[in-house]
């Protein structure tokens, strides 16, 4: 049953890369913090590229995981909570716990992440209501969910602003398949990749095709593009393929352009949460 | 169907019924020596001295085990849970995280005593969760150690305490994970802690007064042979070697079989150049003195954490035209390992799992170290796992994401007689490792690095029989992620073991097919165990927090 498995570490890399030709983002190291050019934060700037920057993005601008380069992280809004979050994680939302670091790394790293703070984002650009009418227009709302309204195939965007970055909005519209959401399940995933597309042939012929909700070694959860959901024992199926590579989420980078775009992404930016 | 349990055994079972009701659990050694003569209880860690995890029961077996049904649960405190109960006459002894003894009744799940120590809220468990993996018996006291870094005797029948002392000091970061090992006139435990910078040792203790018999270090001191593997500096007082799971013994040979794990600092071999001697072995001791007999070092000057604490299985087979007694063991760093335990010979040494390190072992099983996969600061991806082909928790920075848990980890292998296949769950996923700083202060991360998990689909987990001696693949089980299930074998032609996600499983131990399996709702990372009470045979694991216990209906 198990399909070929493709070298993960390679599409973080390649993510990695993206979010730097991009993003125009401050590059590694700590010289663009705004803070205080403290041992520790140049130290803390060097673990922060090993560790944390295939996630949070070079200068802590966003990527897959949030943008740190704010004032307030919601999370980790002060110290003690800061190196509570790097040392536990927030495993159900994807982010690991960095255990054992020594407490001098701990403190560097928690200082590199507070001069963050410090630091001006880039304003998004765009105009968010023009975005927000293009959302309507193109059907966004069939497949995701804001402020509870919307269809459940895709992730729910009720603080997507919030949780990624302005590059990987963009690049998860451009090119959604080139990598798969992470952290948004309403379950934690443990590593596995969200919404993979999953086609099962059933043992009475029927194909079905949608996202994978859950799997463990006997069963697979689906849910296919209707919304409904449908539950395998694997053994009792005749094929499951695992359609690694793509999204069922359409690639919007031939149909938005240029400012149709940075409007869609300015508008996803403004999503905080359910008001 | 076969219903030998039914006929032989139930008659020791009433033997042993009467003796408990009159004086109590009783388990002298003789009993522990024949463990193997008494299928219908569990009397230590791995279920006999040679640690097989074999069960001669086969009541459930290929033909009945699809009618397998839980029979009661237990819910457990919460925390990790990766503990292996006791079964003694009619009464269980299980632990619970992070150092709690319940005792339970057998027929119908119930508590009849609980004992909790009192762990202060500063202990120092840097390396692991705070679990325990079990506790053991002799004559009517039982023997917990504790992640505070103490050993306790309690009265089997209340769970009152009998003595309480301190292995080691918690303040420098020694704790106790596993199970202690009862022989006679002593109980052997030894300790975790190499991520801040212990140094290992092996402890018997007196089991009636807790006197410290004696202390075997697993790293040489000044004048000692082995020392010289320590390079010129200080390295060696601060270099790990824990002995952190529960060994094996052979009685005829008398000699007690003990695994060492990874050199501290684990990432960082800067003050520690050289093979560091007696750190990712297994030694052969004299039971009564302590005295290394011999010794094999699996994976000399460690910089991946691949501690080499995995259960050692003892088995006989001919080897060469001759009746060997052998030592298998599936070691973190990737490798099946067979050595003959009389000697400490070599004999076989073969890949189990994907490993990217070693180009292969030598005549004598030294590893043939590839170049460039040494941890560093930008990061070097390397299989195993640093929790190993079959291991766990280990690294600078230890992300939940699996595998730099190697191949392997602290999970029981099984091996059965019947089909003289050795049975071990293996992690296949890499690591990033990074090569960090390393500043020692007692009681605080020294682990020089660390590690990032290669995970979810691009990794996988699987259970696989390998013949014993020459460790060739007889079939494998793929399982959908790197698990840390143990295995149980039995007499029934069965295998059981779980899965991250909540399966139990019995496969046919024959041919790996699956032939029952449920879902328990949490990771089964207890370590299952199978049991008989008033003529019926039950199989006990835990997932999550909670003990199932199965039998037939």
């Amino acid at each position: 049953m198990h399909t070929s498995r493709k070298p993960h570490v390679g599409l973080l890399l390649l993510l990695a890369g993206l979010l730097v030709a991009r993003s125009g983002a401050a590059q590694p190291g700590a010289a663009q913090s705004g803070a205080a050019p403290g041992d520790d934060v140049r130290a803390g700037g060097v673990m922060f590229g090993q560790l944390c920057v295939t996630c949070h993005g070079f200068g802590g601008g966003g990527g897959a995981g949030p943008p740190l380069n704010r004032p307030k992280l919601l999370n980790a809004p002060d110290e003690a909570s800061l190196r509570a979050v790097i040392s536990d994680g927030i495993p159900d939302r994807g982010m690991p716990r960095v255990r054992r670091t020594t407490p001098t790394e701990l403190r560097q790293l928690v200082a590199y992440v507070q001069s963050l703070g410090a630091t001006v984002a880039a304003p998004v650009k765009g105009n968010p209501a023009k975005g927000a009418q293009l959302y309507a227009a193109q059907g966004c709302a069939g497949c995701h969910i804001v402020n509870g309204q919307g269809g459940v195939l895709g992730p729910v965007l009720s603080d997507v602003g919030r949780l990624r970055g302005a590059a990987y909005l963009r690049q998860a519209m451009v090119d959604p398949g080139a990598v798969l959401p992470s952290g948004t399940l309403p379950i934690p995933s443990r590593g596995y990749k969200e919404y993979l597309p999953v086609r099962v042939v059933a043992a009475d012929g029927q194909v079905v095709r949608g996202v994978r909700l859950n799997e463990d070694v006997f069963t697979i959860q689906i849910r296919d593009a209707a919304g409904r959901m449908h539950s395998f024992r694997k053994s009792e199926a005749k094929a499951i393929q695992r359609e690694e590579g793509i999204s069922l989420m359409p690639a919007y980078g031939d149909r938005l352009k240029g400012e149709d775009l940075d409007d869609l992404v300015a508008y996803l930016s403004t999503l905080g949460g359910v008001r | 169907m076969r219903v030998q349990y039914g006929r032989r055994a139930t008659l020791v079972v009433a033997g042993v019924w009467a003796a408990s009701v009159l004086v109590g659990a009783q388990v002298p050694y003789q009993r522990l020596l024949q463990a193997d003569r008494e299928p219908q209880n569990w009397l230590t860690y791995a279920g006999s001295y040679k640690s097989q995890r074999y069960s001669a029961l086969d009541q459930i077996n290929r033909q009945t085990v699809p009618r397998l049904k839980v029979a009661w649960a237990y819910q457990m405190r919460p925390g990790v849970v990766e503990t292996s109960p006791l079964v003694v006459d009619g009464t269980m002894y299980l632990t619970e995280p992070p150092s709690t003894v319940t005792a339970l009744d057998v027929r119908s799940g119930r508590p009849i005593w609980s004992y909790t120590p009192s762990i202060p809220p500063d202990v120092i468990v840097i390396g692991s969760p705070p679990v325990n993996r079990g506790v053991a018996i002799l004559d009517d006291t039982v023997f917990l150690g504790t992640v505070n870094g103490h050993l306790i005797a309690l009265d089997a029948r209340s769970g009152a305490v009998r003595w309480d002392v301190t292995v080691q000091d918690n303040k420098s970061g020694y704790y106790l994970t596993l199970a202690p090992l009862a022989l006679d006139g002593k109980v052997i435990v030894g300790v975790s802690g190499a991520e801040t910078g212990i140094r290992g040792f092996i402890d018997a203790y007196e089991p009636k007064s807790g006197k410290l018999l004696w202390r075997t270090y697993a790293i040489p001191a000044p004048g000692d042979p082995g020392f010289e593997t320590w390079g010129p500096g200080n390295g060696w007082q601060t270099g790990g070697g824990s002995t952190w799971l529960t060994g094996s013994y052979d009685p005829e040979l008398r000699l007690l079989y003990w695994t060492t794990g990874n050199p501290a600092p684990d990432w960082n071999a800067d003050n520690r150049p050289g093979d560091n001697l007696y750190t990712d072995s297994v030694l052969a001791l004299d039971p009564d003195t302590g005295r290394l007999k011999w010794h094999f070092q699996f994976t000399p000057e460690d910089v991946h954490d691949w501690d080499s604490n995995q259960t050692v299985i003892l088995f006989e087979a001919t080897v060469g035209g001759r009746e060997r007694k052998l030592l298998g063991q599936a070691n973190r760093n990737g490798f099946y390992y067979v050595l003959d335990r009389e000697s400490g010979v070599f004999i076989t040494g073969v890949p189990y799992a994907k490993q990217t390190w070693a180009d292969g072992l030598d005549a004598k099983g030294r590893p043939m170290r590839k170049k460039g996969i040494a941890p560093s600061p930008e990061g070097t991806l390397v299989f195993p796992n640093i929790q190993g082909a079959s291991n766990w928790y280990l690294g600078l920075y230890q992300f939940e994401a699996p595998c730099m848990l190697g191949n392997t980890n602290w999970y029981s292998p099984s091996y059965s007689p019947q089909t003289k296949l050795f049975y071990q769950h293996a992690r296949e996923m890499g690591t990033i490792y990074y090569k960090g700083e390393a500043v020692y202060k007692p009681g605080t991360a020294f682990t020089g690095g660390g590690g990032r998990y290669v995970n979810g689909d691009d990794a996988s987990g699987a259970i696989r029989a390998l013949d014993a001696v020459t460790g060739k693949l007889k079939w494998e089980f793929p399982l959908l992620s790197p698990g840390w299930t143990s295995l149980l074998s039995t007499a029934g032609g069965l295998v059981f073991g779980g899965t991250e996600e909540g399966n139990f499983i019995a496969l046919d131990a024959e041919s790996g097919k699956p032939l029952w399996d449920l879902q328990l709702g949490g990771a089964v990372r207890g370590i299952p165990i199978a049991y008989g009470v008033d003529g019926k045979q039950f199989v006990a694991v835990a997932a999550g927090t909670t003990l199932f216990v199965f039998g037939l209906p």
